[in-house]
């Protein structure tokens, strides 16, 4: 008996795993739901901006300012709701319908794994971010002819643009790290949804020299909106630095907590 | 353990499984406690113990799912995670292993492929190979738990692996994909693999395994060839007038055998023959009037062994 498997190792194991993780994304109609529900979210978003009276002191940036066209625009970052909520289930899926032994028995180098697991991810929130961004523009665009507005920023746009893809990429990898570290699918979801809708929503709003160095803060800085009272956000660079740090850090505290736990 | 060795040109090769002093500890529960024993290739073993045994967490111990307390447990020598692309060497179906239920059989497998570097090629070749060849498009969630088996065997063949672990493959099975099942596994050894099945019914795997490791709470209760148990089982029953003068000479003829009163009045004689008990009769001078070899259920055998009150 030699003791050495004589099995060669295969090249390429870690651009595998990123192509088994996007065929895990592509493979049931998940996906799919959420991008539908992207374009309704971020059409309501778009309409709610152009839709509202503009009123003399509002504390919302109308859209006859610059600051106001860019807030517009930004709503067509709204995917990033999604691709969290996506990249959490991409984990606690795996839980819930205990995939993940297969998973760890096709690749035991389970640092391997999340990272793959993220990248595709990061994939899948970014493919979120671009047709966000594709239809937010779109309407944006169609129905602002029934408003006084001032001229549309183009350079800005691409801009956003650029900003949305990163940060909805950015939020999916959050979201698998999440998923991760609290494992149950509906904690998960609740929490994210109270965190990301509610508490930093207001946070951001309401305390924005706090709010712009959390996460959906830092968002708002990538996607160069403009607070209540012409609050300021960290300028594009440092938003999304930020950003990075975030997914980064809970990304690498994911990883390292799934290396050695028991999978039963 | 001396079947032939696989061929050169077999693409997968059958190898020694080794547990090593293995402790696993979950809180306050010892779900597997010292326990050591070797399954060797070209021979199906059947992993027996009663649920709650400590098989499950044995079999994930062995395949780097669950991280050991102590002790170790290889394949081919080596621990799961050290082996480049796994998949080609184990192939594993464990208990509590699921599919997500909007993902076709297909897509699964084309899922397990691409992670373990296994060519997509395969995939319809192991869904032929369980039966599945026709259900391959259909979501899992629509499947029976038979199917689901058959799926789980499915995965656990995609890499052509050259050792297999099973865990309760039967379950959910009906009567004949238990007789298939049967004759798949006896082939695999028989081409050399090494086949690793467990089971919590000896009934179940009785006519498959050519060794059986049986464990209760967690520890090592027998490892040997099924032929062992089946000797183990056989006894003899006498009957005579005089029970107690044959039991004594029994006694001081057979010291290894055992010998036990029925209730209704019969001697049983566990290891020892016929011709033996007969002998001693005759010499002692004792009428009999029954004598013949009997053999005990083994499942009772495997009960009374997994009971706690074995060695």
């Amino acid at each position: 008996m030699s003791a050495a498997p004589d099995v060669a190792p295969v090249r390429g194991a870690r651009q595998r795993l990123v192509a088994a993780e996007l065929l895990k994304v592509t493979s049931t109609r998940m996906w799919l739901g959420f991008l539908v529900g992207t374009v309704l979210y971020i059409g309501v978003g778009v309409v709610a901006v152009i839709l509202t009276p503009t009123q003399p002191g509002s504390p919302v940036p109308t859209l006859e300012t610059a600051a106001g066209m860019r807030n517009l625009f930004a709503q067509a970052g709204g995917a990033y709701v999604f691709a969290i909520v996506l990249g959490a289930l991409g984990m606690t899926q795996e839980l819930r319908h205990q995939t993940l032994t297969s998973t760890f028995l096709a690749e035991p180098r389970r640092n391997r794994v999340m990272v793959a697991k993220m990248t595709a991810y990061g994939v899948v929130g970014a493919v979120y971010g671009l047709v966000g961004v594709v239809f937010g523009y779109a309407l944006a665009l169609a129905l602002l002819p029934i408003k006084e507005h001032a001229e549309v920023p183009w350079t800005a746009l691409w801009q956003i643009a650029g900003g949305a893809v990163l940060g909805c990429a950015l939020f999916a990898v959050l979201g698998v790290a999440v998923g991760t570290l609290l494992r149950n699918q509906i904690a998960a979801i609740l929490l994210i949804l109270v965190w990301v809708l509610l508490v930093e929503a207001l946070v951001v709003a309401f305390l924005p020299a706090w709010g712009k160095w959390l996460p959906g803060g830092a968002l708002s800085g990538v996607l160069q909106s403009t607070g209540f009272g012409g609050a300021e956000y960290l300028p594009v660079w440092q938003a999304a630095l930020v950003l990075l740090g975030y997914a980064a850090a809970f990304g690498a505290l994911a990883a390292l907590t799934t290396q050695r736990r028991d999978v039963t | 353990m001396t079947r032939s060795e696989p061929t050169e040109t077999a693409p997968w090769t059958g190898r020694p499984l080794e547990v090593r002093g293995l402790t696993k500890r979950f809180g306050d529960v010892l779900a597997v406690d010292d326990l050591s024993f070797e399954v060797s290739p070209g021979r199906v073993t059947g992993f027996l113990g009663p649920n709650g045994a400590g098989k499950t967490t044995t079999l994930r111990c062995l395949l780097g799912l669950v991280a050991p307390t102590s002790g170790t447990s290889t394949i081919g020598g080596r621990v799961y995670h050290e082996i480049p692309s796994p998949a080609l060497v184990v192939g594993s179906a464990l208990e509590a292993t699921g599919f997500h239920p909007g993902r076709s059989a297909r897509d699964h497998l084309r899922v397990l492929s691409r992670a373990s570097g296994v060519d997509e090629r395969r995939v319809p070749v192991v869904l032929d190979q369980v039966g599945l060849g026709g259900a391959g498009e259909r979501s899992v969630g629509g499947y029976s738990l038979g199917m689901r088996q058959r799926l789980q065997l499915a995965a656990a063949l995609l890499g052509d692996p050259g050792v297999l672990v099973l865990d309760e493959p039967a379950n959910g099975l009906d009567p004949e994909g238990i007789a298939w099942l049967r004759s798949f596994l006896r082939y695999l050894a028989g081409e050399g693999r090494t086949v690793l099945v467990s089971s919590h019914v000896l009934s179940e795997v009785e006519q498959t395994v050519d060794d059986v490791v049986i464990i209760s709470v967690g520890r090592l209760v027998r490892q040997c060839p099924l032929v062992e148990l089946t000797d183990h089982a056989a006894h003899v029953v006498v009957r005579t007038p005089d029970p107690g003068s044959l039991r004594s000479a029994l006694t001081a003829a057979l010291p290894e055998a055992a010998v036990a009163l029925t209730d209704d009045g019969a001697l049983t004689v566990s290891d020892a023959r016929p011709e033996q008990v007969g002998h001693v009769a005759h010499a002692a001078g004792i009428e009999l009037h029954e004598l013949r070899a009997a053999s005990t259920d083994l499942e009772e055998v495997f009960l009374t062994l997994t009971r706690g009150d074995a060695p």
